[in-house]
């Protein structure tokens, strides 16, 4: 007879039923932060609710703040309550929810807190049906890591408890590390005590739909992969702009800048989608594989050229939707001497048969005219003019934009004759918008990725050798630029797109920055 | 999450020719673009063509006060097909209007559009003839059967042909047992290749849901391969009887058919009815009881129970709350104490349950195999 246990939950065929992870203990190192209350548990609230995690989910919060498993548990109900308007909320289920809740206070450095976690964590096996699986989430600062790591290794946290039967994985919020040798320190910390496929790096923008849908329209779709391709593609664009300043986040953004905090990783990762090789199969492996393998293809930027493929800014006071707003240096907790970058825009190069001469333009920047993200793929204008002197002046290229937020979707702008006895030309829009098309509300990023986690797909979690590839391509633009420290540094006024030697990159090229 | 953007009417129903309602719906939209106060502010938006058919005007006005909900979350052309083919004087004839959807501040309006086509007395014959064109080229058609049984008449053939999902509420069967029963027919020969779902399944599928649940750990699905006795009771005196007798059927149905368990016979004890299955040796008895249920709410209102025999027995129980919106759920098993929990019970509206029936993709086979089970076990009533 066969071993039943072994084969698939024959209940869980059928197109409707979620995916649901088994049964696990949930360990959240900084829970009193603010991750844990407006993102974490409103997440896993959701996931809840909607029957798509197990019973006996139990979430463990770990902090230094004092504090009892009563009193983390109303905290986190009235969390859940604010973050997400609940009205009629059933109290009954509210409350199930929250007995699965519990605390523990831990400086991180104090062994018998691990001590304390491990025995909490034996009892949920016998008492919740956790059945040994643990997640631990480091929503604390980075420099926390290490020690959090070896305590956990050295209490026998971080293995399987029944191998082959139970799993163990370990969440990591970014940064992970500031530079390639932070990285590289990290990482061999964490893969110490930890195998990487135990490891998990969060970045929310993967978690994000349309990031997501980005590699379901390349390549579930027969006619855009034939032309994503350097015989086609002119160059393409990645812009990620927000309209907000540094806000209260002064003393991070000081030692972090614009593109640790946004190049690095967010957009990077876009880029590795756009430009990645098909994978062999949509899982974890196949795609991480490609997005590595792209990034390695890109041509890193010499010491001494970093100023001829970069330009960086710095906001200037001026007006952000109607308001006045202060200069970067004058917001709280920065320097009034500060050289730190609000604003970067880079040219890449990828070298590899899809996609060599076709330069990748990046631009990002904080206190720019809107919140926008955005990749427009520009394609080679047509081989010859037939329209000249008959409104050909009208021609304009081909432009595809996936517009990752807001108004999410896809156009594409191609030219059309205007109406009339004589022959002009000017550009049209074809518009798909999500919200036009699909009127349901999608998950947010930290749902979709909390509950991969659980269920083991590490698809849209960052692997160690990209984090390390991405940081050995930042290294030598940040090592340049602290050694010139403010030389170089172009301001901008706040509320407009970025300094003018920005412009002057692209335009270089022949080309412009697509209106955003 | 944020909540559906409210509803309204782009301009009140106008009555149309049936023979150029394409023209019709075309002045309709030129008239809001001419609008100063919509001009600019409106997108027609369609992502597929939703035929509903019903068979009265009353249950027409009923869906066409719910279809703005169904627009909302899934763009479309919609098309209400009224058939009465005892109504009187013979005739077709047909209303046009729009939906839009109020967005965010600075977004457009999204607008979809809807046709009505009353077709009264021989009329009826005609309506696939009048819907063909009228179905938008190169999107999904699906159909929303709101009538009683699922037996078309031949004159929907056409309309079968270019549908490509039917959506039908078991829950409207006047004899779930004998309209399960054809509709297992139906899709016993094969001659079925349309994709057909069922609102009625999708209203049990939290149910199914929480079964699967409990046994998704390796260490749980032994279980399964022991288990003797089910005992499910469903609400008996409620005007929702019917459907809740059909919902029992389906989750018999489903539990028996996953567990490849061979129906065996059937027996009935006072308000009880017995099931009996056998999976080689072993004998599964599934208790199906109509009782009383107290507490207030509304919806499936179940008791199940499972229980694994053995050396080491175990149950696995679901109980509705007493407020009808929570189910009580407990798992007992040998070597750790009972796990329970407090599950939100989430019971959607008919339009809650349309919207997710139009994302589905591909025939449902569990739900095919969970009807031919069902009718199995009633062949003999």
């Amino acid at each position: 007879m066969a071993d039943t246990s072994v084969l698939p939950n024959p209940l869980r065929e059928g197109i409707r039923l979620h995916r649901t992870p088994e049964p696990c203990a949930m360990v959240i190192f900084g829970a009193s932060g603010d991750l844990t209350k407006r993102k974490l548990i409103p997440a896993l609230y959701y996931l809840y609710r909607e029957h798509m995690l197990p019973a006996g989910l139990s979430v463990i919060g770990c902090a230094r703040t004092p504090a009892t498993d009563e009193s983390f548990r109303k905290e986190l109900s009235d969390a859940v309550r604010n973050f997400l308007h609940l009205g009629s909320e059933s109290d009954a289920f509210v409350k199930s929810f929250g007995e699965g809740i519990f605390y523990i206070t831990d400086n991180f450095s104090d062994q018998k807190a691990y001590d304390q976690l491990k025995l909490l964590l034996g009892r949920l096996d016998r008492e919740r049906g956790t059945c040994g699986n643990r997640l631990f989430y480091l929503a604390t600062p980075p420099s926390f890591f290490p020690v959090i790591v070896k305590h956990l290794g050295a209490t026998g946290l971080a293995k399987p408890q029944v191998p082959g039967r139970s799993w163990t994985r370990i969440i990591l919020e970014k940064p992970f590390g500031r530079s390639l040798a932070t990285a590289q320190e990290l990482n061999r910390v964490v893969t110490s005590v930890f195998d990487e496929e135990q490891v998990f790096r969060i970045d929310h923008y993967l978690g994000k739909e349309t990031v997501q849908n980005l590699i379901v329209f390349r390549f579930a779709n027969g006619i855009f992969e034939p032309f994503w391709n350097r015989r086609y593609i002119d160059h393409v664009q990645l812009a990620v702009a927000e309209e907000l300043g540094v806000e209260n986040r002064g003393s991070y953004y000081e030692e972090a800048g614009l593109v640790r905090d946004m190049i690095q990783n967010h957009v990077l990762q876009l880029l590795s989608l756009v430009a990645m090789e098909p994978p062999a199969a949509f899982e974890a492996t196949a795609v991480r594989d490609e997005k590595a393998k792209v990034l390695k293809s890109i041509r890193p930027i010499p010491d001494d050229r970093v100023n001829d493929f970069t330009v960086r800014g710095q906001y200037a006071a001026g007006f952000v939707g109607g308001q006045k707003v202060p200069d970067y240096r004058s917001e709280p907790k920065v320097s009034a001497t500060s050289a730190t970058e609000t604003y970067a825009a880079l040219k890449l190069s990828i070298d590899n048969w899809r996609w060599a001469d076709v330069p990748f333009y990046l631009r990002s920047g904080k206190r720019l005219p809107k919140r926008v993200s955005e990749i427009s793929i520009q394609f080679r204008r047509v081989p010859h003019l037939l329209f000249q002197g008959a409104g050909g002046e009208g021609i304009e290229p081909n432009v595809l934009s996936l517009r990752i937020q807001p108004n999410e979707g896809i156009s594409l702008k191609f030219c059309a004759k205007l109406p009339g006895t004589t022959m002009q030309i000017r550009p049209v829009q074809m518009e798909f918008r999500y919200g036009e098309s699909f009127g349901a509300v999608p998950p947010t990023a930290y749902e979709t990725l909390l509950l991969d986690c659980m269920l083991g797909d590490a698809t849209l979690f960052n692997r160690d050798d990209a984090v390390e590839i991405a940081w050995k391509l930042m290294d030598p633009i940040l090592e340049r630029w602290q050694q010139d420290g403010a030389k170089g540094l172009a301001f901008y006024e706040a509320g407009t797109w970025g300094p003018a030697m920005a412009d002057a990159l692209i335009e270089r090229d022949g080309r412009k920055w697509i209106r955003l | 999450m944020a909540e559906q953007p409210p509803t309204v009417m782009l301009a009140e129903p106008r009555a149309a020719s049936v023979a150029n309602l394409e023209g019709e719906l075309s002045a309709l939209w030129r008239s809001a673009s001419e609008e100063p106060s919509t001009r600019d502010a409106l997108t027609r938006s369609c992502a597929l063509t939703l035929l509903v058919y019903v068979e009265s005007e009353a249950e027409g006005r009923e869906v066409n006060d719910l279809i703005g909900a169904v627009t909302a979350q899934n763009p479309c052309r919609v098309i209400i097909l009224i058939g009465e083919p005892l109504g009187s004087p013979p005739g077709l004839s047909a209303t046009v209007s729009a939906h839009c959807h109020l967005p965010e501040p600075g977004a457009k309006q999204v607008c979809c559009e809807q046709i009505t086509l009353h077709a009264r007395g021989t009329s009826v014959e005609n309506i696939d003839n009048v819907t063909l064109p009228l179905i938008v080229s190169g999107l999904p058609v699906h159909l929303w059967w709101r009538a009683g049984r699922f037996a078309p008449p031949a004159h929907f053939d056409q309309i079968l042909r270019v549908a490509d999902h039917v959506m039908l509420d078991s829950a409207r069967f006047p004899n779930p047992e004998a309209d399960l029963r054809m509709l297992a027919a139906r899709l016993e020969t094969g001659v079925e290749t349309l994709k057909i779902t069922d609102l009625n399944w999708a209203r049990i599928t939290p149910w199914r849901e929480l079964v699967a649940q409990c046994f998704d750990h390796p260490a749980r699905r032994p279980f399964l391969d022991r288990l003797t006795d089910v005992r499910m009771a469903y609400e008996a005196e409620s005007p929702r009887v019917l459907t809740q007798r059909s919902q029992a059927m389906l989750l018999t149905g489903w539990l028996a058919s996953r567990l490849k368990w061979e129906f065996a016979e059937r027996r009935v004890e006072g308000s009880a009815e017995f099931f009996v299955f056998r999976d080689g040796e072993r004998e599964i008895r599934i208790e199906r009881e109509a009782r009383q249920f107290d507490g207030a709410g509304c919806g499936v209102c179940f008791t199940l129970d499972l229980r694994a025999d053995g050396a080491a027995p175990a149950t696995f129980t679901f109980s509705r709350g007493p407020d009808g919106a929570v189910v009580q759920t407990r798992a007992e098993v040998p070597g750790s104490g009972p796990v329970g929990r407090t599950v939100r019970l989430e019971v959607m509206d008919e339009v809650a349950i349309l919207n997710e029936e139009l994302k589905v993709v591909g025939r449902d086979h569990v739900y095919e195999e969970a009807v031919r089970m069902a009718a199995r076990m009633v062949a003999s009533a």
